[in-house]
């Protein structure tokens, strides 16, 4: 049992190399290589993990992307659903893994001092955080979760000061929606990511030729067009 | 009795020097002075032209100051100025004119230890704001600077908006977008010579377009470059139009006047957020209601310990700074 759940969890890192090949109906896990076998996965049209909307249906033109995005499970992908304890019944956790990891595979762990699993995780029900005395924290409260070690940011974030908040500022007038932690970092690497800034200003062409922001630029005469 | 008799010490003037005959000189003289009456004339009549060619209404012609016209007065020039837009630029939207509300004064602050410099609200604004633009990229007419910085000082004048490097935020940088701060004692609204430009109670500083002369002494007057002057008339696709528009604030601007941030008033007076807020990705711009004490901006107030840019020129602007993780 152990190792056709191993199996499956290893096809599903490998479908996600494909994300895009036809595959067909037929589940044949008995025949060829590990490649056609992800190519006859069944094609399961299953949503997203629900996100919650951000703002207001009517401010289409302004781009209110959370910034961080996240793929989807390649399981879930494949048609398992979100809960973790289809595999982690089996697969008991340990405290400290001291080799890479061969199932979480995308999973680094950038988290300063916080570097075992179960900080944050909880030891027997995978579908939950731990809190500080080991009872459950559930998957939608990650703010609490978030909160037990950063305090002084979740006091901002309740106050409207940290992340952002979206819809009517006057909350008397229309609703208000806010980001929660892990729409903006990501939980194993919460440093925020560096993005590609968005097109510059130009220099006026009407001024003089082009701008040439390197050093002793400043000696050479202005091109006039 | 009888008034003693003055003398007549003056010349008598000779029949000549009273009824002067029309010489030459003078003939050439009154015919100038009427060609450059006649002239002036016209010129003053030019307006008329514009109004027979289309270009003008008869409403925006004869218009008085926004704060002098009566609601049906006002109702007649939004009308007209939804059906100017419907002609020349093929998209009719709705011009409304929100009034500042009750209680309510605006201020914005600005987290500049969370800001990464992505410009993303400089491109929202103009999405906002339908102002004129070459291109969808061309963030001239943007209302927000991003400044890139060195870090360890606040000087402007090593900082730049050119940057363009292929990540962000750049080790050893930090970034301060610049709009417009909304003073209280604004320097703008003291040098306008027509009064076209003046703050609002909620302490939004706007501009009458209709009124502007575009004399440009309010950007000259400007210590934090938040205003653009329309050298030409607005260049903008159907598509990019934004329709939700408002008298002051975003309705497309005729040429030759000056236009500025204006805390996006036709979104903040119906209580929702302005767009660069929005849009921001790190949740560093916050806005708020100064009056009412459980407002995010007033938690910033209390908590923060918040920086005026350029307070030695003492504008007493609404618009801070803060640095915060």
């Amino acid at each position: 049992m152990v190792l056709l759940a191993a199996v499956l969890v290893l096809l599903g890192v490998r479908a996600a190399d494909h994300p895009n090949e036809a595959v067909s109906p037929v589940l044949n896990l008995s025949t060829g290589p590990a490649t056609n076998i992800v190519a006859q996965l069944p094609v399961v049209a299953r949503p997203q993990p629900a996100r919650p909307e951000v703002g207001l249906p009517g401010d289409a033109h302004l781009d209110r992307t959370p910034p961080r995005q996240t793929k989807g499970l390649d399981l879930v992908k494949l048609g398992w659903s979100y809960n973790c304890m289809e595999c982690h019944k089996m697969l008991p956790a340990r405290w400290h893994y001291d080799r890479p990891m061969v199932e979480h595979e995308a999973i680094k762990l950038e988290h300063g001092n916080n570097r075992f699993c179960l900080n944050c995780h909880h030891a027997t029900n995978r579908n939950a955080f731990a809190d500080y005395d080991g009872s459950e924290i559930a998957e939608a409260d990650v703010v609490r979760l978030c909160a037990k070690c950063h305090g002084t940011i979740y006091r901002d974030w309740q106050a409207g000061v940290h992340g952002r908040r979206n819809g009517f500022w006057d909350t008397a007038k229309g609703p208000q929606t806010r980001l929660r932690c892990i729409q903006c970092h990501d939980p194993h690497q919460p440093k925020f990511q560096s993005m590609k800034p968005l097109a510059p200003l130009t220099y006026p062409e009407r001024a003089y030729g082009r701008i040439d922001p390197s050093p002793g630029a400043d000696e050479k005469p202005a091109q006039h067009p | 009795m009888s008034a003693p008799i003055q003398a007549n010490d003056a010349t008598p003037k000779t029949l000549t020097e009273v009824y002067r005959p029309v010489t030459r000189r003078t003939f050439l003289k009154g015919t100038a002075a009427a060609m450059a009456g006649m002239a002036g004339l016209v010129a003053a009549l030019k307006p008329l032209l514009a109004l027979a060619r289309g270009e003008l209404t008869l409403d925006t012609l004869l218009q008085k100051h926004y704060r002098e016209l009566t609601p049906p007065e006002l109702e007649r020039i939004l009308k007209s100025l939804e059906a100017k837009c419907k002609k020349e630029y093929g998209v009719r939207p709705t011009i409304r004119a929100p009034q500042p509300l009750e209680g309510v004064q605006f201020a914005y602050a600005l987290n500049l230890g969370r800001c990464v410099g992505c410009r993303k609200c400089a491109h929202a604004c103009l999405k906002e704001n339908n102002q004129s633009r070459d291109s969808a990229d061309d963030i001239e007419m943007s209302y927000i600077r991003v400044l890139e910085l060195e870090k360890g000082e606040i000087n402007l004048e090593t900082s730049t908006p050119y940057y363009n490097p292929e990540q962000v935020p750049q080790p050893g940088k930090y970034y301060m977008p610049v709009q417009c701060h909304q003073c209280r004692e604004s320097p703008c609204t003291k040098v306008c010579p027509v009064q076209a430009t003046w703050q609002e109670l909620d302490g939004v500083i706007t501009v009458d377009y209709n009124w502007c002369i575009g004399c440009r002494y309010c950007m000259a007057a400007c210590p934090y470059d938040a205003r653009r002057f329309n050298y030409h008339k607005p260049k903008l696709t159907p598509e990019a139009i934004n329709r939700n528009q408002s008298y002051l604030s975003n309705r497309i601007r005729p040429k030759g006047v000056v236009e500025k941030c204006t805390f996006c008033l036709h979104r903040t007076r119906e209580g929702k957020y302005p767009a660069c807020l929005e849009v921001c990705p790190t949740g560093a711009r916050v806005f708020g209601n100064l009056l009412d004490p459980d407002s995010e901006i007033n938690y910033i107030l209390k908590n923060k310990r918040v920086y005026i840019l350029k307070e030695d020129v003492g504008t007493h602007p609404r618009f801070y700074y803060f640095f915060e993780k």
